[in-house]
């Protein structure tokens, strides 16, 4: 199998794409094969990696015009799948001399400052939490608040946020507009506000509806289908707008 | 240039951060860690968080239950604070925000553990070590607790008398910087990267362990390596104690429930360790599929309850085996999960050094003795975090902040050994000795242990190091240059690896974690002690020490 990779040495743009020809063997996952290039091809590239499990979110790429996890991506099934989402330049605009039936395209994860080949500049994501205050402040006690179960499962969905960015990258209004604070963020409001033992629950909406969050969002729905968690970001802007 | 901080924490898992939100009011606290916060280990623990909080469930109960899974090597002090604090900082942890799975009278849930005498493990699903860590992140986020991400840390930096800072690489630049305090905490979670079939991060290397060995601070009990019964076949991946908490079986070839042979009692919820072996001696004698696995069966629970406490487990199976849990069953073995021991520290983090502390995974109090209960390594870093950060506290109150001199001259060195590895043009791959390390310490450092296949380990320990010496990358780049990253850590690997196989070497005896073929029983007489290794001038020695004894009397361990 081959893979075809973008390349940026200093960061910036893609300069250039490297094609690499993986020994594939049962089960391999992308990052398995990129692994593979970096110690027996190319020590040069550069991805970020940690649990290779599908929990920490360190590996969001573009895999095949794609956003996906790189560690719970089957290379047999990259070239099959589809999330059908609704194209954007990114994910639209393929470079010169990809052969679709036969290469893996593997591409940084669009709508962040590219720093190193795969690596990209996720500040703004974190910084829209800090921004929009998605923490609860606690008050003194000593004993667990009553929550039932029932309460508890409207909340499930968001607590299971891995904040991998897939959502961001796939959003065609992040990709145009530099300031719109994106889906990940704007859910996780959400579940505070949704929360019942919050007893500020109103503040979460309220910063989650300023002019560059929920409003800004056209409920394309690109993260709704491109979450590797089930979260659907969308649905929560919607009930939000 | 030196950044200059009261204190310095590596790590920015569960322990690590918990230690700065107890820190950052009073102090000039920072973080140092290789991978952005969310992305630390923690994330990845399921099962839950041991706590007594039912009705008839008390904390001496838990402290017995952990004393008696550790065989009894734990140190009775300091698991009464780790029992005795479990409660309050499970509710410290909800009152922060961690969305706790519910009973229906809107309390905490509480599942059954191995080892453990009452249902006491809180979990949020089988995803507990996610929630946890994302609402801790919160917290120290809200408190606006500085963080140097994406750094590598390269060395520990003392004096005579104590530790002053530590050196490390900026990933994103390659520039080696010096960083000086007045304390070091080192939060670096467990080494299970030592083993290539390990349930753990891929960043999982002790990197903190390591360095400090390498300061001249002793470790402890480094043998006793928990290796956890069920992992994914394939891709080793955890499959949660929980799953057996819910009800799961294991079945082997014959379609028999084989623990009923091995602990009649408890059957599946057997301590790990027990097992453990129990799974490999059904492998071994014929009775695993494949010759490699057994089953992990969970039909009989019904789709509901897969759904609603093990989703994280099915979505796992589906996708990194191919197998849908509500209708077949998963294939599992055992895999290294967890380093009981670590850096040698007392009940409150102080190691031999002054001004340096550790805490969680890397370090080793210890509460698990010679083997972990699941539910207790969640609940050890908040518990300690809190305690360290305390300790780090008062220590900060009286220390002085030194000349950056040594600092200094300590990244000269340190630039200068990276640029060697870096610009040598040929030599020995980083990847092959990789895998010859972490693939010899399967074989025979694992769940059953034999004198000489220990010695052939350290022999081939020993040669890999040799082969570090001329270590090369090929071309790299200086920017986010992993592969250095990976050659580094691979260094540290190197020596934790020895200091595993020395320790198994030396203990002539059978306890928790660490059984030896030729010494199949406990040896209370010669071996109810720490293991302490060493370093001085490049060699590793080893002595021991006593363990705290208390109220709980050393018994025979049944099941």
């Amino acid at each position: 199998m081959m893979f075809r990779i973008a390349r940026s040495r200093e960061g910036g743009e893609i300069n250039h794409y490297d094609l690499y020809k993986i020994q594939t063997r049962k089960g391999m996952t992308v990052l398995d094969a990129l692994f593979q290039i970096q110690d027996k091809m190319d020590a040069s590239l550069s991805f970020r990696y940690s649990c290779r499990g599908a929990v920490c979110g360190s590996c969001a790429m573009l895999i095949n015009k794609e956003p996906r996890l790189a560690c719970r991506t089957q290379v047999s099934m990259v070239i099959d799948q589809s999330m059908k989402l609704k194209p954007f330049p990114p994910i639209i605009e393929v470079p010169h001399g990809w052969d679709k039936e036969t290469e893996i395209l593997i591409e940084p994860l669009p709508n962040f400052p590219i720093l190193k080949d795969l690596v990209v500049d996720m500040t703004k994501f974190f910084d829209a939490l800090e921004e929009l205050k998605l923490w609860e402040s606690p008050t003194d006690g000593d004993e667990t608040r009553i929550q039932s179960p029932k309460d508890r499962k409207k909340i499930e969905r968001y607590v299971n946020c891995i904040l991998c960015a897939i959502c961001f990258g796939s959003c065609p209004v992040n990709y145009e507009k530099e300031e719109y604070l994106g889906p990940a963020a704007l859910a996780k409001a959400w579940r505070f506000n949704q929360d019942t033992r919050n007893p500020d629950a109103k503040k979460y909406l309220e910063s989650a509806q300023q002019p560059k969050g929920t409003p800004m969002c056209d409920l394309i729905m690109n993260c709704v289908k491109a979450c590797p968690k089930g979260v659907a970001p969308g649905g929560a802007i919607r009930k939000m707008k | 240039m030196v950044h200059e901080h009261d204190v310095i924490i590596v790590g920015a898992g569960l322990a690590g951060l918990r230690v700065a939100i107890e820190l950052v009011k009073d102090f000039d606290v920072a973080i140092l860690t290789k991978v952005h916060p969310l992305r630390s280990h923690s994330v990845a623990a399921q099962g839950g968080i041991n706590a007594a909080m039912g009705e008839n469930d008390s904390w001496e109960t838990h402290a017995f239950d952990t004393v008696k899974g550790a065989d009894y090597l734990a140190d009775q002090d300091a698991v009464e604070i780790l029992t005795r604090e479990a409660p309050i900082t499970v509710i410290e942890n909800e009152r922060w925000g961690t969305a706790f799975s519910r009973k229906e009278d809107g309390t905490i849930a509480q599942r059954p553990f191995g080892g453990a005498g009452f249902p006491r493990t809180c979990y949020t699903a089988d995803r507990t070590g996610h929630n946890l860590l994302h609402t801790t992140f919160e917290q120290a986020m809200r408190l606006g607790v500085k963080i140097y991400e994406e750094y590598f840390v390269t060395s520990l930096v003392r004096n005579e008398s104590h530790v002053v800072g530590l050196t490390a690489m900026e990933i994103s630049s390659g520039e080696v910087l010096g960083f000086a305090a007045k304390a070091v905490v080192i939060a670096t979670g467990g080494f299970g990267r030592v083993y290539a079939r390990s349930t753990n991060a891929l960043i999982n290397t002790g990197d903190g362990c390591a360095i400090s060995l390498r300061a001249g601070v002793p470790l402890k009990d480094m043998e006793f390596i928990q290796f956890h019964p069920t992992t994914l076949f394939g891709s080793s991946i955890l499959m949660s104690e929980g799953v057996r908490g819910e009800g799961g079986y294991l079945i082997n070839t014959e379609g028999t429930r084989f623990m009923n042979t091995y602990a009649p009692e408890k059957m599946e919820l057997a301590p790990r360790d027990i097992v453990a072996r129990a799974i490999s001696t059904e492998i071994l004698e014929g009775r695993g599929f494949e010759n490699e696995y057994v089953h992990l069966d969970l039909t009989h629970l019904g789709k509901e309850r897969i759904l609603e406490r093990l989703p994280g487990i099915r979505e796992i199976s589906m996708h990194f085996a191919g197998v849908d849990p509500i209708d077949e069953p998963i294939p599992v073995q055992p895999g290294q999960h967890y380093s009981m021991g670590g850096i040698d520290c007392d009940k409150h983090g102080a190691t031999s050094l002054d001004g340096l502390y550790a805490v969680g995974e890397a370090s080793c109090m210890s509460v698990h003795g010679a083997n972990r209960l699941g539910g207790n390594s969640l609940l050890e870093t908040l518990v300690f975090g809190r305690v360290v950060g305390a300790t780090v506290g008062e220590y900060l109150k009286s220390a002085k902040s030194e000349s950056h001199d040594i600092i200094d001259e300590e990244v000269f060195k340190t630039r200068e050994r990276l640029q060697e590895i870096l610009f040598r043009e040929s030599g020995e791959s980083p990847a092959d000795i990789r895998k010859e390390l972490t693939e010899i310490m399967d074989a025979k450092v694992g769940v059953f242990r034999r004198p000489e296949e220990i010695e052939e380990a350290l022999k081939v320990i020993r040669e890999q190091r040799k082969r570090f010496e001329s270590v090369a990358l090929g071309g790299s780049d200086k920017k986010f240059n992993y592969s250095l990253i990976r050659t580094l850590e691979l260094e540290n690997l190197i020596d934790l690896a020895e200091a595993i196989a020395l320790g198994a070497l030396m203990r002539q005896e059978s306890r928790g974690a660490h059984w030896r073929l030729d010494f199949p029983k406990r040896d209370d007489e010669r071996f109810l002690k720490h293991t302490l290794v060493i370093m001085s001038d490049h060699v590793m020695r080893i002595e021991y020490k006593d363990v705290n004894l208390g109220q709980f009397e050393v018994k025979e361990r049944t099941y």
